[in-house]
Formats: C-alpha cells, sequence, structure tokens
C-alpha cells in the first residue's frame, strides 16, 4: 500500500523517468510501446512539522461502552482522527497510524449502523476533522509534462487514511439521521469551495470520492446549488481559456450530468447560456478524451430536455469542427451520431446543410478513420430514415465527394463502404442520383477537354518558341 | 403489376431477375461504366436464362459475369474492373475462378457480338434524327435523360419482351407526349410508319413504359430487400464504436425544484474566506452576474 521504496522525508518521490516521446501512429499512441512498468509514484503534502512523534491516547471501543456515553465517545475519537500523519515518511509513527486507521475504520461502520448518535455537537466536529484530513495544498505534479492522456497519475500517499475520511463522510451525509438544516452552519459555501479546488487531485480514487461527495451535498442543501454551479462554471471557464489544466473535468461532468437529468421543464435561461457558453466550449481542449463521453452524455440529455437547443448545439460544433486532430474528428464524429439518434425531425431539417457539408468533408478525408467513422452513419436506422425524408437536399452535398472518393481512395476498405452509401442513395431516390450522376460525368468531361484544350495551347506555344529559337540559331554570324 | 407470367425459365423468378439487374445498375454507376455496358449485360443476362435451366443461386455470379464481358467489349481496357475488385464490391460470395468459369460457359453459349442491336442503338438513332429534323429552337429531352430512363424499363423483366425498336420508339414518344409538340408527335408517326409498328403495339409499350415512369419519378423509396449490404470497419473504429456508448452514469438523478435557491437564504451569504476568485466578491447577492465580464471577449472568440 505504501510505498516500499525508502523515500527521504519531505520530499516528493523522485520522478519516474521523464516520458519518452511515445510512438505515435496517426496520432494514437500504441499501448504496446508505453515503457513496460511506470513506477507507481507516490506524493503528498502533509509533512510532520516537528520532530517529536505523535501520541494519541487509545480510546475504549464505542461498541464496549454504554449507549448514553456513545455521543461523547464518539466525539473524542473524532478529535483524535483530526491529527494528520506524514505518510511520505514511511517508518515514522507506525503504531499511531494504525490506530487512527481502526478508528476511522470504526466510525465508519458506527456512522453506518447507528441510531441516535448525531446530536447536534456532532456536526461541527464532524466537519473539523474532514477538513483537517482532506482539504490540503495539492502537491505540484512530479514532472512538468504530466500528460493526463499518457502517464500514470501521481497517487496520494496519505490514502489509507484518507480514503476511510472520504467513506466516513460520505455515509455520514447519507445516514438517515442526518439533517441539511443543522449542517448547512458548517457546510456551507467556504467549505465547498475548497472542496472543489480537490478536484484537481491527480488520484483518480480521490476525485471518485469527491464526485459521490460533491453530488450528495447538491442533493441535499438545496442554498449551495447556485453557488456550486457559478462555481463549477468558473472552474471550466478557466480551464477552457486559460490553464488547460485540470484534473476533474470529468467528475465534474458527472455530477452534472445528473444535475442535468433532473432540469425542470421550461430550462431556465442560466441553463441555456451554460450549455452554449461553457459546455461547447469544453470540446476545443486538447486533452478531450479524457472526459468526453461524460461530455457528450450532458449535451445529450440537454437536447433531450429542450430539443430546440438542437440547432445551437451542433451549430457550435461544427464551428469547432477539429481541424488537424484526427482523433478528435473521430470523437466529434461518434457524438454527433449520438446526438442525431435523439435529433426531431423538424430539428433535423432546420442544420441538414451545414452539417452534411462537414460529413461531406469527413468522407473525403484522408485518414481512414475518419472517412470510416462518417460513412457508417449510413448504418444506422433512424439516421438513414431522416436522410430519405430529405435526399433531395442531401444527395446533392454528398454526391461529389462520394463518387469521387470511389475512384481517389487509397484505401480499399473506404472504398467498399462508398459503394454502400451510394447504392442506398441510389435506391432512395433513383431520378435525383441519376441526374446528379449525368451532371457529374457531363462536367468532368467538360474540365477533360478544357486540360486538354490547355496542353494543346501550351504545345502550341512550346513549338512557336522552338521555331523562334531555330531561326535565331539558324542566323549565320556575320 | 405485368401480367406475364413470374418465370423465365425454370427456377429464376422475376423478382429475382429484377433485382439482379438493379444492382448491376449500382454497380455500373460505382465503377463509371458507360449505359452501353450497362445494357448489353442485360442483354446477356436475359438471352442466358431464357436458353439455359439456372438455379436462383448461380444468379449473381451470372450477373456479374455479364457486366464483365460486357465491360469488356464496350470499355477501355484501363477501365475495366479487375474481377477481383468486382466481387470484393459487389460483395459476391463466388470466386475469381468461378466468374471465369462462368465467363467461358457465357461465352460458349450465347453469341457474344460486341455490336449487338439493342434498345440503345435506337433510342441514340432516333434522338440523332430528330434532333437533326428539328429547328434550333425546338428543345427535346437530353439522351442522357432518355438513357436513364431506358436503364429504369430494363430493371423489370416485362420490357425484355419487347422488340428494342418499339421499346426506343415507346419511351421517346412517351417524353414527346408530355411536351405536346405537333412537330415531335408528327416525327413519331413517320418512324412508326417507317419501321411498320403497329398502332397497338406501340400504345401497349407506351402504357407500361408510362407506368415505369410514374414509380420511376416518385419519392417512395423503394428497397430491394434481396441483400442487406455489410458494413465492414477496421478494428480500432469497431472499438471506438463499442466504447462509444454513453452510457448512464452512475450517479442518480437530482431534480430541479421549482423554488430552487433564489428563495433560500443561503445563497445571500457572504464570501467569508477571501478566496481570489476570477468572479470577483459575491458581495450580498450570491446570484450576481453569471458571467463576469472579463470572460464575454474571450467566449466570443
Amino acid at each position: 500500500m505504501m510505498g516500499d521504496r525508502p523515500s527521504p522525508p519531505r520530499a516528493m518521490s523522485s520522478a519516474p523517468t521523464s516520458s519518452p516521446s511515445v510512438d505515435k501512429v496517426d496520432g494514437f499512441s500504441r499501448k504496446s510501446v508505453r515503457k513496460a512498468k511506470q513506477k507507481r509514484s507516490q506524493s503528498s503534502s502533509q509533512f510532520r512539522s516537528q520532530g517529536k512523534p505523535i501520541e494519541l491516547t487509545p480510546l475504549p471501543l464505542l461498541k464496549d461502552v454504554p449507549a448514553p456515553e456513545q455521543p461523547e465517545l464518539f466525539l473524542k475519537k473524532l478529535q483524535q482522527c483530526c491529527t494528520v500523519f506524514d505518510f511520505m515518511d514511511t517508518l515514522s509513527d507506525l503504531k499511531m497510524k494504525e490506530y487512527k486507521r481502526s478508528t476511522l475504520n470504526e466510525l465508519v461502520d458506527y456512522v453506518t449502523v447507528s441510531r441516535g448518535y448525531l446530536t447536534e455537537q456532532a456536526y461541527p466536529e464532524v466537519v473539523k476533522m474532514v477538513s483537517h484530513n482532506i482539504f490540503r495544498t495539492l502537491p505540484p505534479s512530479d514532472s512538468n509534462e504530466f500528460d493526463p492522456e499518457e502517464d500514470e497519475p501521481t497517487l496520494e500517499a496519505s490514502w489509507p487514511h484518507l480514503q476511510l475520511v472520504y467513506e466516513f463522510f460520505i455515509r455520514f451525509l447519507e445516514s438517515q439521521e442526518f439533517q441539511p438544516s443543522i449542517a448547512k452552519k458548517y457546510i456551507d459555501q467556504k467549505f465547498v469551495l475548497q472542496l472543489l479546488e480537490l478536484f484537481d487531485s491527480e488520484d483518480p480514487r480521490e476525485r471518485d470520492y469527491l464526485k459521490t461527495v460533491l453530488h450528495r451535498i447538491y442533493g441535499k442543501f438545496l442554498g449551495l446549488r447556485a453557488f456550486i454551479r457559478k462555481q463549477i462554471n468558473n472552474i471550466f471557464l478557466r480551464f477552457v481559456y486559460e490553464t488547460e489544466h485540470f484534473n476533474g473535468v470529468a467528475e465534474l461532468l458527472e455530477i452534472l450530468g445528473s444535475i442535468i437529468n433532473g432540469f425542470a421543464l421550461p430550462l431556465k435561461a442560466e441553463h441555456k447560456q451554460f450549455l452554449v457558453k461553457v459546455l461547447i466550449p469544453l470540446h476545443t481542449v486538447r486533452s478531450l478524451s479524457l472526459f468526453h463521453a461524460q461530455l457528450a452524455y450532458c449535451i445529450v440529455q440537454f437536447l433531450e430536455k429542450d430539443p430546440t437547443l438542437t440547432e445551437p448545439v451542433i451549430r457550435g460544433l461544427l464551428k469547432f469542427w477539429p481541424k488537424t486532430c484526427s482523433q478528435k474528428e473521430v470523437m466529434f464524429l461518434g457524438e454527433l451520431e449520438e446526438i442525431l439518434d435523439v435529433i426531431e425531425p423538424t430539428q433535423f431539417v432546420k442544420i441538414q446543410e451545414p452539417l452534411f457539408k462537414q460529413i461531406s468533408r469527413c468522407v473525403s478525408s484522408p485518414h481512414f478513420q475518419v472517412a470510416e467513422r462518417a460513412l457508417y452513419y449510413w448504418n444506422n436506422e433512424y439516421i438513414m430514415s431522416l436522410i430519405e425524408e430529405n435526399s433531395s437536399v442531401i444527395l446533392p452535398i454528398m454526391f461529389a465527394s462520394l463518387y469521387r472518393i470511389s475512384k481517389e481512395h487509397w484505401n480499399p476498405a473506404i472504398v467498399a463502404l462508398v459503394y454502400n452509401v451510394l447504392k442506398a442513395f441510389m435506391e432512395m431516390n433513383s431520378t435525383l442520383f441519376d441526374e446528379l450522376t449525368a451532371t457529374y460525368k457531363s462536367d468532368r468531361q467538360r474540365e477533360k477537354k478544357k486540360e486538354k484544350e490547355r496542353e494543346e495551347l501550351w504545345k502550341k506555344l512550346e513549338d512557336l518558341e522552338l521555331k523562334r529559337g531555330l531561326r535565331s540559331d539558324g542566323i549565320i554570324p556575320t | 403489376m405485368e401480367s406475364t407470367s413470374p418465370e423465365i425459365h425454370s427456377g429464376v423468378s422475376a423478382k429475382c431477375r429484377d433485382d439482379k439487374v438493379e444492382e448491376l445498375w449500382s454497380l455500373t454507376s460505382f465503377f463509371g461504366y458507360r449505359t452501353q455496358t450497362f445494357v448489353q449485360a442485360v442483354n446477356l443476362l436475359d438471352r442466358f436464362l431464357t436458353i439455359m435451366k439456372v438455379q436462383p443461386k448461380h444468379v449473381p455470379c451470372i450477373g456479374v459475369c455479364c457486366l464483365h464481358i460486357a465491360a469488356k467489349m464496350v470499355e477501355e481496357e484501363s477501365n475495366v474492373s479487375p474481377t477481383h475488385e468486382l466481387i470484393r464490391i459487389s460483395q459476391s460470395r463466388f470466386t475469381v475462378s468461378d466468374l471465369s468459369r462462368m465467363e467461358k460457359i457465357i461465352s460458349e453459349k450465347l453469341c457474344v457480338d460486341p455490336k449487338v442491336v439493342t434498345a440503345l442503338t435506337f433510342l441514340h438513332l432516333y434522338h440523332s434524327a430528330v434532333a437533326s429534323l428539328l429547328a434550333e429552337r425546338e428543345e427535346i429531352p437530353s439522351i442522357g435523360r432518355l438513357e436513364a430512363q431506358l436503364k429504369a424499363c430494363l430493371c423489370r423483366l416485362v420490357f425484355s419482351k419487347a422488340k428494342p425498336s418499339v421499346l426506343a420508339l415507346s419511351l421517346i414518344a412517351q417524353e414527346f407526349e408530355a411536351l405536346q409538340s405537333a412537330t415531335l408527335l408528327k416525327i413519331i408517326q413517320q418512324f412508326q410508319k417507317h419501321l411498320r409498328i403497329g398502332d397497338s403495339e406501340l400504345l401497349h409499350w407506351k402504357e407500361l413504359v408510362t407506368k415505369c415512369m410514374i414509380e420511376y419519378h416518385s419519392s417512395e423509396c423503394n428497397k430491394p430487400d434481396n441483400k442487406k449490404l455489410v458494413w465492414v470497419v477496421s478494428r480500432r473504429t469497431a472499438q471506438s464504436l463499442q466504447t462509444c456508448h454513453f452510457s448512464v452514469p452512475g450517479l442518480p438523478t437530482i431534480p430541479e425544484m421549482s423554488w430552487d435557491e433564489s428563495e433560500s437564504e443561503d445563497s445571500c451569504e457572504d464570501l467569508t474566506s477571501g478566496e481570489d476568485s476570477p468572479c470577483g466578491s459575491l458581495g450580498s447577492d450570491g446570484e450576481g452576474a453569471f458571467f463576469p465580464s472579463s470572460f464575454h471577449n474571450c467566449a466570443e472568440g
């Protein structure tokens, strides 16, 4: 559990060998090429402030004490757990660390099963204990170039205690006896703000707990909801426009997903603004792959709540369509398909032109995965039915690129898929298809003719030049 | 629709033949072959099916084979698609050697003549004749349009029973009728007399052609259900398609209350920590401007 390498006290664990540039194929890194085993690095910002060891007087177990005395004992144990230990120093205070761990364990069980233990005095003590343990400045990332997509995260060294504290807090919040009206004095905006900062932890286990904690707090404290939403807003905006660094985006989006799911209709203007000003721009971030699933879920939830938002959403995605990152393009195509899966036909008609212009570009992409993903839309029954209804608009947009890549694309699998698509169009609207084929062919013929004429013209010019050259060369110098 | 017998010959239904011909048209279009290739392929197919007893399971191979033979006759060598490509694109089950064996059989049984006279030949003849007879200002339907209509007709077995000259004439007659030009109709009558085509015969085929054209021009989508096309994607795309399903997250929904927040006193709590938040101090009103002005410029960019 704890780092088994003896590490100097107070120091951050030595950084793993700086990540070599992993071979990327098509912009996608090969898992097999990643360094074989990255040492699990740990870090912490809790360190020993003094030289002397920590001493805690062992208290009796709660179950060994008669019921009336339990609440007070409970408080005493909470106070004891406010003591924080240095886990980077693996040799210090081992006995006391174990004592705190077992105490925390006991508290977790106690909160889960007990009745009548939660007095008013308990609330501030609980919040104090939790605050002491979890609120801390997060240690800076080990390597400057920590790439969340590539590298193993640095884990929190004090996790053996921290995990139990989170576990305890969650059960406390979920307890039947929990009363938000009392708790709100202690779980306030300041508390929430500090909680949100912790979402930047590199340790995914911690973020997972934080996600549950914040979710419960949002659910139970109606007075904090607007504040929480606004703060998340700020975090995202800072993330998108200033730092492009924050580790907890996926977790926050997951919470937002459950909030969006519960929006009342008609949607408040504030929520719609959030969608357009925050969620859509989130798509532009480089590390999109880390939270794309959650982001797409939020988007689709919004559209299921209010279909009239479809047009601004799709226009927004088209505006931010990736131009140089194929991995992102494939993600966008996936998200777009999910959106189309729930789109209303009236909304579809509004955006079909710009949408299929983009799809037409994707289909012609030399990156075969992008082309393939776009062509696969034609395997989606619902999308096909929408295309059928509007084939007279969509077919002309798609036709030229489809026909061209059927002749020119380097990838045979793509060519085969194009056949599927062309065949589908042929069956949908034969007259239009034949018209477009005829136009396309005559256009190509005209182009060929022009090219031929141009070549002949150049040839004529060449001949002229030669003739002139001959004449001048033929002059006999006197 | 047609009152003809449902079978050309033993085993192969009209529907089976029609579906196959439609597929040949898809392939013709895809490979950029000319209409003549298609017409000759259909000609070979129909003739072969007439003289031979064929099992339905062989029809795909025969069809593709006829197309290939026709392509070799009509198209430039560089334009003819290699057989393996033909098989791959049409998602056929037979092999290249199957195809070449079939080619031999067909060549033996049929007289394969590149100069065979088809309805297309007559169509071109009529069209150029009419064009030369008319004054400049009279517009006639383009040959491309007529070819497309002929293609649509050939996709129905009944029309293979018509004489090529009659079929082509009925097509043109049907088109000209819509234009209601006396000159054009007169020209038709002249052709008819010259070729000794009876009135009732022409009428009969014209009716069938008209019916066919109505269906062709209708916006109804017709999907032949003979074969569902296979979508083969690369491993990577297949993987991403699987993981793509944005499953419902593990967190339960939090319903929004209609009287949420704005009424509650807590939203007005002052921020006491003095944190440097980018939106500035909230003041006594917890709501404030939802989007701090400093971000407005960025958001627009």
